[in-house]
């Protein structure tokens, strides 16, 4: 009992889970508007992440700051995978929907095996932080990074943000017609290929941004992205593929999940747990815990 | 005996009834049409009839065998086949390997390939396929494709033929083919034939008996003599039906 | 009897290599037998109907497991066929669940499985106190060797002859329409099912002989997802649709390791990342698939 009432845990679950949950969205979106699975979602957060640490170690500009070129650059590379990948895939012969959708998960897994090499080609696969933001706060027998609070501070707003966005916004709610209704939405005129590509642009940018906040607390490195995709997964599995607001949900129970279960039991069980609610997801509940949208 | 028994079927969807109580029996040899308005359920009974959906309850008998709860697979080999409304071909296979495998599975159950390929020529050309047998299945017209699916179900020597919808779409003429080929499958092999069909003239020509499912629930049976003139059926079907049309 | 004379012909030019060539040679050799094998086993599930495994690794880190488990124990031709069983057995466990997940969540959930399997094997070998266990005194490479050449003959032998048998008309007719092929009387759970312990059969094996090459066990290393990772994308650049492709891909994926892993093993992996993408995208029959087309000339 003292454990689960621990402000420290509490507070942990909540850092975490608010990064997953922009992770997630970004992948969500994907999946959401046009059932592409990118996982190479994970790569494109490490590109964000390896901007950020450049940014400090080279030019001395904080995070907070790069943070904008990480999105900037991420984007470009969102625009440049539709652009080049993604429309080919479509363009191409639309008869069994579901093997294409196979084919682009195998797309996708090649984009992020080249990404990885990419970057340790460039930057080697050392291991890389840094130092900011580290000094410990303390209030009420609870100490934490200040880092971790600057990150659930950002990524509580811009989720709320970009939630508000798909509200109101005229752009978010064509996004939301899409991730609805895939057919009606090009009989009423929205035009797919262009709010598709602003999903991709948004969705990797979105990762970028992540990738930038989780360089503030985190060892970075060529690989470090993967385990990032698969908690996105999860994420959006738990509160429904393709339902935003399902994933805001999912990412602070996984949070939980792997906060509470680490300390109950050892940090070398964390894989064990992450996958394992992952295939129990898949198996058991597919169509997310949520309901919300079908998955066949 | 009668062929098929449907007793006291119903379907729920959630909160949703599809299928309502449904009692019916199909004699060996009889073509009995099934007709009803978009979302009356037509699909959902075959879908349960043929094992691809299992009933909230009720029974449902092959030739007194309870076959309800069971397999698609397990209820094919038994001897109902199914047509699918949106045809399902296997589109990477020949015309001639789709209906060998069917030959090979359902209630047929050939062990050897040659077998089954020379059987599914004989079934293609009495559906008039014979000439495009060795063409991918993909390049057919939408035509040819509805008689694949016949073909197909037909491979597995079924007893019972459901077919849903296969004349929509096809232009006058191809009607008149395909009743002259479903009557003459009747005549000569004794097959018994449920039929959904939304040209009313076809159904009407074509069938021994017709079922009217409203809402879920069976509105009435009979002769198509009598459904013609059954005042509750003009009202709620026809009425609605020929200001569709 | 044109395919037996190839199998005899292959078995006897396989027989007299080592006698042939230097250790550099019999250990490319050996790699490229292995390929096949875990090549193979993966077109007789994941190409014949259409369910994209992502976890083959699974099955071939737990055949080296098994291995490194009984060995000296038990004598070499008991551990590798039980290898194979244990493999198969996963198979077995797995299949049903996992087999009614399709298209894209299927081969998520395998690499899923694979990684999940991967740490708890990590878990355990920690809690046992071992960072890795070396296994000397393994038969010589010749010997290990020949032990691939059966199993890639077998392999080879169980594609060609699934994809031409009637259970093979059923996995390809899943592949194709999973529900019409319901309705024609294939029972598809069973099939499927039965089509997933078949694939991981050789793989368990594979794994096991591997395991001796290398001398050591590392959980890490045997489960490694980039061994699913190139099964597939040889699979994929070979032709995935009978027994040919495979033996294309490991061919040319094996080239292209001898040119580039010791050297640029960066530049390998992104080129294969490329290939990969590239065949998806424009050429999905593979090069067995292309091939073929050439020496038959247009499709009608």
């Amino acid at each position: 009992m003292e454990i689960i009432l621990s402000g420290q845990l509490v507070l942990a679950t909540l850092v975490l889970g608010s990064v997953y949950a922009l992770v997630a969205m970004g992948l969500n979106l994907i999946y959401g508007t046009m059932r592409l699975l990118n996982v190479a979602h994970g790569e494109i957060l490490m590109i964000g992440a390896y901007v950020a640490y450049w940014a400090f170690t080279l030019l001395q500009i904080g995070p907070l700051i790069s943070l904008f070129g990480a999105m900037a650059l991420t984007g470009g590379l969102g625009w440049a995978v539709y652009r080049f990948l993604v429309r080919g895939l479509l363009a191409g012969s639309g008869e069994i929907v579901q093997r294409i959708e196979a084919n682009s998960l195998l797309i996708f897994f090649g984009l992020s095996i080249i990404l990885q090499n990419l970057i340790s080609l460039a930057f080697t696969a050392n291991e890389r932080a840094y130092p900011y933001l580290d000094q410990v706060i303390r209030f009420g027998g609870i100490s934490i990074g200040a880092d971790r609070l600057v990150i659930l501070g950002i990524s509580l707003t811009v989720s709320l943000i970009a939630i508000l966005f798909f509200r109101y916004s005229m752009t978010g709610l064509a996004m939301r017609a899409l991730i609805e209704q895939r057919e009606a939405a090009a009989l009423v005129g929205i035009e797919r290929d262009r709010v598709s590509l602003l999903v991709f642009i948004l969705g990797f940018a979105l990762a970028g941004l992540a990738g930038a906040l989780i360089s503030m607390t985190e060892q970075i490195s060529p690989f470090s992205g993967f385990p990032f995709t698969i908690a996105a997964f999860v994420v959006i599995i738990l509160g429904g593929l393709g339902n935003l607001y399902g994933g805001l949900l999912g990412a602070f129970l996984l949070a939980g999940i792997e906060v509470y279960g680490v300390a109950l039991t050892s940090s070398a069980y964390r894989s064990i747990l992450v996958y394992g609610v992952f295939i129990a997801v898949l198996l058991w509940r597919p169509q997310g815990l949520l309901g919300g949208k079908r998955i066949s | 005996m009668s062929l098929l028994q449907v007793e006291q079927v119903t379907k729920q969807f959630g909160g949703l009834t599809a299928v309502e109580e449904v009692s019916f029996a199909v004699e060996e040899g009889e073509i009995l049409g099934l007709m009803g308005a978009n979302g009356a359920g037509k699909t959902t009974l075959f879908a349960m009839i043929a094992g691809n959906l299992a009933p909230s309850s009720g029974r449902i008998l092959l030739a007194g065998q309870r076959i309800d709860g069971r397999s698609a697979a397990a209820v094919n080999r038994l001897g109902i086949a199914r047509a699918f409304q949106i045809v399902r071909p296997f589109s990477g296979m020949s015309v001639k390997e789709n209906v060998a495998a069917a030959c090979l599975y359902g209630r047929r159950r050939l062990k050897r390939q040659a077998e089954a390929e020379r059987v599914a020529l004989e079934i293609l050309g009495r559906l008039g396929l014979g000439e495009v047998a060795g063409r991918g299945a993909a390049t057919l017209t939408l035509a040819q494709r509805k008689r694949l699916e016949i073909a197909r179900a037909l491979g597995t020597a079924p007893r019972l033929l459901l077919l849903d919808e296969v004349l929509a779409g096809l232009t006058a003429r191809e009607v008149e083919a395909a009743l002259d080929l479903l009557v003459a499958l009747k005549r000569e092999e004794g097959l018994t034939l449920i039929v959904i069909e939304h040209v009313m003239q076809a159904l009407m020509r074509l069938s021994d008996r017709i079922l009217v499912l409203h809402h879920g629930a069976m509105l009435a049976v009979g002769r198509p003599k009598e459904i013609a003139d059954n005042r509750e059926v003009a009202e709620v079907y026809f009425g609605k039906g020929q200001s569709d049309a | 009897m044109k395919p037996a004379a190839a199998l005899i012909a292959a078995l006897g030019l396989g027989l007299a290599y080592p006698f042939l060539v230097g250790d550099y040679l019999l250990g490319v050799g050996l790699s490229f037998l292995m390929w096949v094998s875990l090549a193979q086993s993966w077109v007789l599930l994941s190409g014949l109907t259409g369910y994209i495994s992502l976890g083959h690794a699974v099955f071939y880190g737990l055949g080296a497991y098994v291995m490194a488990l009984l060995w000296t124990q038990v004598s070499l031709w008991v551990a590798i066929p039980l290898a194979g069983l244990a493999a198969g057995l996963l198979a077995l466990v797995l299949g049903y669940p996992c087999l009614r997940v399709r298209g894209p969540y299927f081969v998520i959930l395998t690499f899923g499985i694979a990684e999940f399997v991967k740490y708890i094997v990590v878990a355990i070998e920690a809690g046992l106190g071992k960072s890795g266990r070396l296994l000397f005194g393994g038969p010589s490479l010749e010997t290990l060797f020949t032990i691939m050449l059966v199993l890639a003959l077998t392999a080879t032998a169980a594609t060609y002859l699934t994809r031409r048998s009637r259970f093979g008309v059923a996995l390809r007719a899943i592949r194709e329409e999973e529900t019409a092929s319901e309705t024609i009387g294939i029972s598809v759970g069973q099939v499927k099912a039965l089509a997933f312990v078949a694939s991981a059969l050789i793989p368990g094996m594979v794994g096991a002989v591997m395991v001796l090459r290398s001398t050591y066990f590392e959980p890490l290393q045997v489960f490694n997802p980039f061994l699913s990772f190139t099964i597939v994308t040889m699979a994929i650049i070979g032709g995935s649709d009978d027994a040919p492709g495979p033996l294309l891909g490991a061919l040319f994926l094996v080239g292209l390791t001898e040119l580039l892993w010791a050297s640029a093993p960066q530049v390998y992996m992104i080129l294969l990342g490329l290939l990969l993408i590239g065949f998806v995208l424009f050429l999905p029959e593979g090069l067995a698939g292309r091939l073929l087309r050439f020496s038959r000339g247009p499709a009608p």
